[in-house]
């Protein structure tokens, strides 16, 4: 966002490049919203993160980092009940925490119109699955509006709160990566005026009682709506047919895909096909359907996942008894994401084209390729706080990565940061899926296999979005395990939100009302509990060693901020004339001499700070701490087993003044 | 309508996220002009594989751009379909090829960052004269530098290296947006200062 910040007071005229996110945001702003909120979550975190940061700059404005998705949701029906126009955001897999509310909101109607965001994740780079979010508004009727690009985002969802209010749906804005994190340009519209957004919740038993007769009225009231809204749909601007064409093939998609398949078009130079760009993917009109297929032989359905659309055109087709054919998942994948070449190939088969040579030739050439390629995944940052947690871990269940042996610990994953931990080279992790469900099944095989010892990790995040009464559960039924909370502070992965036990702000200031996690775990029952410094791996590893021979729920909190936080808070004193930053002044360096290469820092702790370096005078390689980005946690110096490591202070001041002149170094 | 394609590969941290705003917010000037391009965020973590796609598009006239069958874009490249690959670590370079074709320009910075399976012992990392032929085998120009290295020299930290590889892009490709306009959009960010010199050593490299 440039400077004078078009976000907040950008009008009709301006135009800047946003992210798709913040053109969801943005088309928030501009229909009126008063209240903002969500579950941080990857790819929708930015949504509500820019009208939080903004928020002292616009007026009326309520924004709230919710610790879970079914709180976050609830509050946007309360706050559009209360008159106040209303937007949530989440991830795909928080609908299912939120899938609740979301049953309910079509019975009860909305008040000011509601908007829910879903960041979707296909091919599942940030995620632990590919769900497709659409599939839940078979039952919740919530109406599905797919954007295809970053004006629509914006466009859509100002659109969206009008759409909401006239037929009393929460409306679902459909946004996958590739769209949330698609950064171009918008034309901004006007901001609806805000001085006058102010609460004022009336009664209304008749839609907001929902039981027994009342809810079956309810689910009639809501089926007459969804047909109303169904009727609109059939002329209204939001689905386009592109109609300058004579071939008797016509082609429907949705969202970012039909932008592929524009792109596709123009890259294949085919330009006679009928096309429908459906802006609303639920519900769809069967009139529009039969409008569309007139004349028309054959339809291919171009989209992602499982067929949504395919689902239903191919019922609609049934009941207007269309005599051509229907073609979809047999030319473009059911699984991962569907890519701009994905679509290429599948229009460039359906309709029997070439390829271009260029296209044909770059595919190969990628193919011929990426097996020979070392495979790169992510890792934590270097000075991270979890990676001396898995260390500690690992040291405790006397496991090597070098070593090919079986674990006989099971432990249970959970998401977050930490979830890294499964991949290599610590795959400490036995099984992961969603949020909580490391303790919840770690503590039914703590049950039925007594011979292994079982560990439960969490984040702080995800211990507070639906832990606690997980963890109650495990107390209350006697259940044999070890619970390690990974609490560096923050929700560091989605953009560092806050948690509870967030202490101190970004600038230093401390916060109020911090919980003392301690205290809260041992109300719930749990009397060995212990908290403890995750870098001083020695005494950690020791802890967790102790604690798995005590019987019953064990928990160990493994307490250290986010290194990056705390490196954004020293420099943030140090350029504010802080006296002094709160990381030590040393350096950590390997002497060549004494290192042996057995490869604890390097393999085991595995920190990227730690290279490997051609030694020019034998040829030979020797391990390195990298100064320029090794950021002085000391935990290499901790474990090397040779004394190989040296920590070397100096006084930071007296470098100030000796400024030109050797360092004094002290060893 | 003309196109034109930046690739931007690299790692989580490199800066690859700003080198695309960067190039994007420098087209901003003429209403003729559209620019899409998503990112690939490897999580929040490190080491991952990050990419941004920066696509120019420049349309005849008004018409062309109001015609529907010519104003939607994809937020990708497609294989072959790159003018320009800048990849910040060589590896990854690699990684990049299926976005080239035979008059790609590619530039790459040749600081390798070691992936845990080469740490691990599990494979080996291609030596940087396999990179080159590699890509010979695709496009002729190719450049490439230490790019780590002299970010280190001239400004004793990698911050700028992105910028630098900016600059470099300017210098050995025919870009259809104005120098100016990255310079003036540098001139407004963060370290305005050691960016312009970033951008202005790049182009003289």
């Amino acid at each position: 966002m440039a400077k004078s910040n078009l976000f907040v007071n950008g009008s009709e005229g301006d135009k800047a490049i946003v992210l798709g996110n913040e053109a969801i945001a943005r088309g928030a702003l501009e229909a009126g919203i008063g209240y903002a909120s969500m579950y941080p979550g990857t790819p929708a975190s930015e949504i509500i993160a820019v009208l939080d940061k903004n928020k002292k700059y616009v007026e009326n404005l309520y924004t709230e980092f919710s610790l879970n998705e079914h709180i976050s949701l609830h509050g946007a029906i309360g706050a559009s009940w209360s008159g106040i126009r209303s937007l949530c955001a989440m991830k795909n897999v928080g609908l299912n925490v939120a899938s609740e509310p979301a049953q309910f909101l079509a019975y009860t109607g909305v008040k000011a119109g509601l908007v829910l965001a879903i960041g979707s994740d296909p091919g599942a780079p940030s995620s632990s699955n590919e769900q497709d979010d659409r599939w839940y508004s078979l039952h919740t009727y919530m109406p599905v509006m797919e954007p295809s690009n970053i004006q629509e985002a914006k466009d859509f969802t100002k659109d969206a709160f009008d759409v909401s209010e006239e037929f009393s749906f929460g409306i679902v804005l459909m946004a996958p990566s590739r769209l949330c994190h698609n950064a171009g340009a918008l034309l901004f519209g006007n901001i609806r005026d805000r001085s006058n957004i102010k609460g004022n919740f009336k009664k209304d038993p008749e839609n907001y009682l929902n039981l027994f007769s009342l809810a079956v009225k309810n689910h009639a009231k809501y089926l007459e709506r969804n047909e109303l809204l169904k009727k609109y749909l059939i002329e209204s601007k939001f689905n386009k047919t592109v109609n300058d064409g004579s071939s008797k093939i016509g082609f429907i998609s949705s969202g970012v895909i039909y932008a592929h398949l524009m792109e596709t078009f123009d890259i294949l130079g085919v330009y006679d096909h009928k096309i429908l760009k459906l802006g609303f993917s639920f519900p769809i009109s069967d009139e529009l359907i039969k409008r569309f297929f007139e004349g028309l032989e054959k339809v291919v359905i171009v989209e992602e996942a499982e067929g949504f659309l395919e689902f239903q055109i191919k019922k609609i087709a049934y009941e207007i008894g269309f005599k051509g054919n229907i073609y979809g998942k047999e030319f473009f994948s059911r699984t991962g994401e569907l890519t701009l070449d994905d679509v290429i190939s599948g229009v460039s088969k359906f309709l029997e084209k070439p390829l271009p040579a260029s296209f044909d030739f770059a595919v190969k050439k990628d193919r011929e390729l990426s097996d020979k390629l070392p495979q790169r995944s992510g890792t934590f940052c270097i000075g991270c706080p979890h990676r001396s947690t898995f260390y500690s871990i690992l040291k405790a269940v006397g496991f090597s990565n070098t070593e090919e042996k079986e674990r006989d610990v099971v432990i249970a994953g959970d998401i977050g940061c930490y979830t890294l931990g499964l991949l290599p080279p610590y795959n400490a992790m036995d099984f992961l899926t969603c949020m909580n469900a490391g303790l919840s099944i770690g503590q039914a095989i703590s049950n039925f296999d007594k011979s292994k010892k079982v560990i439960a990790l969490v984040g702080d995040s995800t211990f507070y979005h639906s832990g606690i009464p997980v963890l109650l559960n495990a107390v209350q039924n006697g259940a044999d395990i070890l619970y390690i909370i990974l609490d560096n502070s923050w929700t560091a992965m989605t953009g560092h939100q806050k948690t509870p036990t967030t202490q101190k702000d970004i600038d230093g200031k401390p916060l109020q009302n911090v919980l003392n996690l301690k205290d809260l775990i041992k109300s719930l029952g749990v009397s060995y509990v212990k908290s403890l410094d995750p870098n001083s791996v020695k005494r950690f590893s020791s802890q967790i060693k102790s604690a798995l021979k005590e019987p019953g729920v064990k928990v160990l909190i493994a307490k250290r901020e986010c290194i990056l936080q705390e490196i954004r808070r020293n420099k943030s004193l140090l350029k504010n004339g802080a006296n002094a930053a709160e990381t030590g002044e040393s350096l950590y360096e390997i002497q060549k001499s004494r290192c042996v290469k057995c490869n604890e820092c390097f393999v085991e702790l595995a920190c990227p700070a730690i290279i490997l370096k051609k030694d020019e005078d034998t040829g030979g390689d020797y391990y390195y701490i990298d100064p320029a980005s090794c950021v002085k946690c000391g935990v290499c110096y901790e474990i090397c087993p040779n004394s190989a490591i040296r920590k070397v202070e100096f006084d930071i001041k007296s470098e100030f003044k000796l400024d030109g002149k050797p360092l004094e170094i002290t060893v | 309508m003309k196109k034109f394609n930046i690739a931007i590969v690299g790692l989580g941290g490199q800066g690859i996220i700003t080198m695309g705003t960067v190039m994007k917010n420098a087209a901003l000037n003429s209403d003729l002009q559209d620019v899409s391009g998503s990112e690939r965020r490897g999580g929040a973590q490190r080491e991952g594989y990050v990419e941004t796609f920066v696509k120019y598009i420049f349309y005849e006239n008004i018409e062309e751009m109001n015609n529907p069958r010519k104003n939607m874009h994809s937020p990708m490249i497609e294989s072959g379909g790159a003018n320009a690959l800048i990849s910040l670590e060589p590896l990854e370079t690699l990684r990049g090829i299926k976005y080239l074709n035979k008059d790609s320009i590619v530039i790459f910075n040749k600081t390798p960052y070691i992936p845990i399976s080469v740490r691990m012992g599990k494979t080996k990392y291609p030596e940087i004269s396999f990179i080159v032929s590699e890509l010979q085998k695709v496009t002729k120009h190719i450049y490439y530098y230490d790019i780590d290295a002299i970010s280190l020299e001239k400004f004793n930290s990698l911050t700028q290296k992105n910028i630098i590889a900016l600059g470099i892009l300017f210098a050995k490709a025919e870009i259809p947006i104005s120098r100016t306009a990255v310079e003036s959009i540098l001139a407004q960010g963060k370290g305005a200062e050691n960016n312009l010199k970033a951008f202005e050593l790049g182009l003289n490299l």
